[in-house]
């Protein structure tokens, strides 16, 4: 229980940490953005210009998320042993295993609150339009939320792997990047210098966020069954357990010089 | 708190312990960074770990902290072996050349360690603030730490080493980046814990401080242990009997030239041992020399240090 305590402890200033670091400025940009689409999109028809504020602010959210939890995720650890803030805590009753979960707990929090604010301001953008706060939008928001939580979890492994914030940071873009890209992969096949079994092994060991778009079906209103939101969140538990579990093993027998 | 000095088993213990990290191109070489390293620190004692830069003080200490793992021996802390967390609510730990959330302020972040520590609300303000004013940053309490100069980190980050009440604890280079108001303050704070009963392992290569505070100390030199032990039996074993003498002018042909060791305008120094006093009292009474003093030498911890450094043809930087 006390080990909980203190996950919450690190999680809680890991929140703490992002909010004072102006993380969540993006959330002005987002307003910006969501005011002006809303002022801009007057002139279209009554559809088009719900499904474009539904379109922009989805998009918006995944990639603001994005950014946040892969550029302040690969600090989470990297930066820490950079500057040796972790040398007295770790001398604390706090263990490498707590610590990791509570960085991880806490941007996966401020992720949470971002996107909840984003989540707000895209339904008063849509009432602000003379459109209705349709419901089905959380059926987009909660994979692109699970996919955040996958790309903290690549870059917090990274950041417990890598010698320095930036080449955990090349490798999380790497990771992220081919991931969302996850077909050009698979279509590395038809190159015949590719060997097939390296594009397969890459195909799957890379986490694949395309599984987690689902913002067109959503905004042309297109059915997201129960299932596959259930698969999504399976697919993202178990893929960020299993990495959570590799930067354990790498950052719990890491000497910190 | 109520500090047992009676218990037998040592405060911090090492036994053969050695570390080596990985150097050169693919890290396919390891240079010794600590060598079989055995001593005790008793229960109680301010015990002071000199060395020069590199000599393997920090890595002893990070070895200690869990934050290097030793590559062979054991060392036990409060007498439990370092992978036992039991120990790491007792002990305090200040390390070398500290940083901190610099978004967080002093009260802020030493509420977030008293929560590590899993100490109630009101203890970790009442305990908070109790350090705040003994380490002196009264003033700054609510200022971010960013704002910090170095001197005000290493207070911080002496009060975050306090906060758990410790029974031992243990300063990587307390004295570091301090002016000398700061410097007498970490000295006030290593007597207070003293007199407490409790125990500080210090590091460092400020001399004159390790003089006045150690009850012991251990001299580090390539990683490899030199001496340990108390600070007056390594200071006179060597010369205890060397005495100096001076003297006001006169023919000073009649002693050796050895014994001469400085001469300003008619005044001159010698040093002689205790047996040879007599026979030069002599001979500067021959010589028509006044004596002004005799008066015995004791050699300082770092013309010791000095002398000793020297001896493995000086310690790495």
């Amino acid at each position: 229980m006390s080990g909980l305590k203190r996950i919450v402890a690190v999680a809680a200033n890991t929140f703490r940490e992002t909010v004072r670091e102006r993380v969540l400025y993006n959330l002005v940009f987002f307003a910006v953005l969501m005011t002006a689409s809303s002022l801009l999109l007057g002139n279209l028809s009554i559809r088009q210009d719900e499904k474009i504020v539904k379109d922009l602010g989805l998009a918006s959210m995944d990639i603001f998320g994005t950014f946040i939890a892969l550029f302040i995720g690969v600090g989470l650890i990297s930066k820490e042993i950079e500057r040796r803030s972790l040398y007295p805590l770790l001398a604390k009753p706090l263990t490498r295993s707590e610590f990791l979960l509570g960085k991880f707990a806490g941007l996966c929090f401020t992720l949470f609150v971002n996107i909840g604010l984003m989540s707000i301001g895209l339904i008063v953008t849509l009432l602000a339009t003379h459109h209705r706060a349709d419901p089905a939008l959380l059926k987009a928001i909660y994979p692109i939320f699970l996919g955040l939580i996958l790309v903290v979890a690549v870059a917090l492994f990274f950041s417990s792997v890598a010698s320095s914030s930036l080449l955990a940071t090349l490798w999380t873009i790497a990771v992220v990047v081919a991931g969302r890209f996850s077909d050009v992969i698979r279509n590395m096949r038809q190159v015949s210098e590719v060997p097939d079994w390296l594009v397969t092994a890459l195909y799957w060991a890379v986490p694949n966020f395309r599984n987690f778009d689902v913002k067109n079906a959503v905004v042309y209103g297109d059915p997201v069954p129960v299932v596959a939101l259930a698969w999504m969140t399976a697919y993202a538990i178990v893929y960020s357990a299993v990495l959570l579990g590799a930067a354990r093993l790498a950052f719990g027998s890491r000497d910190l010089h | 708190m109520n500090v047992s000095s009676s218990t037998p088993t040592p405060a911090l213990s090492f036994a053969h312990l050695s570390k080596s990290y990985a150097v050169g191109f693919l890290a396919r070489q390891r240079r010794a960074a600590l060598t079989d390293l055995t001593f005790d620190v008793a229960r109680g004692e301010v015990f002071g770990y000199l060395g020069a830069n590199g000599s393997g003080k920090t890595t002893t200490i990070k070895t200690l902290m869990g934050l290097v793992f030793a590559d062979s021996g054991e060392a036990r802390v409060l007498g439990l072996p370092l992978a036992d967390p039991a120990w790491k609510a007792r002990v305090g730990y200040l390390p070398e050349q500290p940083y901190f959330y610099d978004y967080l302020t002093p009260r802020e972040y030493l509420d977030y360690v008293g929560r590590l520590f899993g100490l109630s609300p009101s203890v970790r303000t009442e305990r908070a603030n109790a350090l705040i004013e003994e380490v002196g940053l009264q003033d700054s309490r609510d200022v971010a730490v960013r704002r910090f100069s170095k001197g005000m980190a290493q207070r911080l980050g002496l009060a975050q080493a306090l906060l758990n009440d410790p029974e031992l604890v243990v300063l990587d280079e307390p004295m570091s980046g301090l002016d000398p108001i700061g410097r007498s303050l970490v000295r006030g704070v290593i007597l207070r814990l003293k007199r407490e009963g409790r125990t500080v392992f210090f590091s460092t290569h400020i001399l004159p401080d390790a003089e006045t505070l150690c009850d012991r100390v251990a001299l580090l030199r390539e990683g490899r242990l030199v001496k340990v032990g108390r600070l007056d039996e390594i200071l006179e074993r060597d010369d205890r009997n060397l005495l100096e003498v001076l003297v006001s002018g006169g023919d000073l042909a009649g002693i050796p030239e050895a014994s001469r060791t400085g001469r300003m305008g008619e005044r001159a120094t010698l040093q002689v041992t205790e047996p040879e006093l007599l026979a030069t009292l002599e001979a500067l009474k021959r010589g028509g020399s006044r004596v002004l003093s005799v008066q015995p030498i004791r050699q300082s911890l770092e013309d010791y240090f000095m002398k000793e450094m020297g001896k493995g043809g000086g310690g790495p930087a």
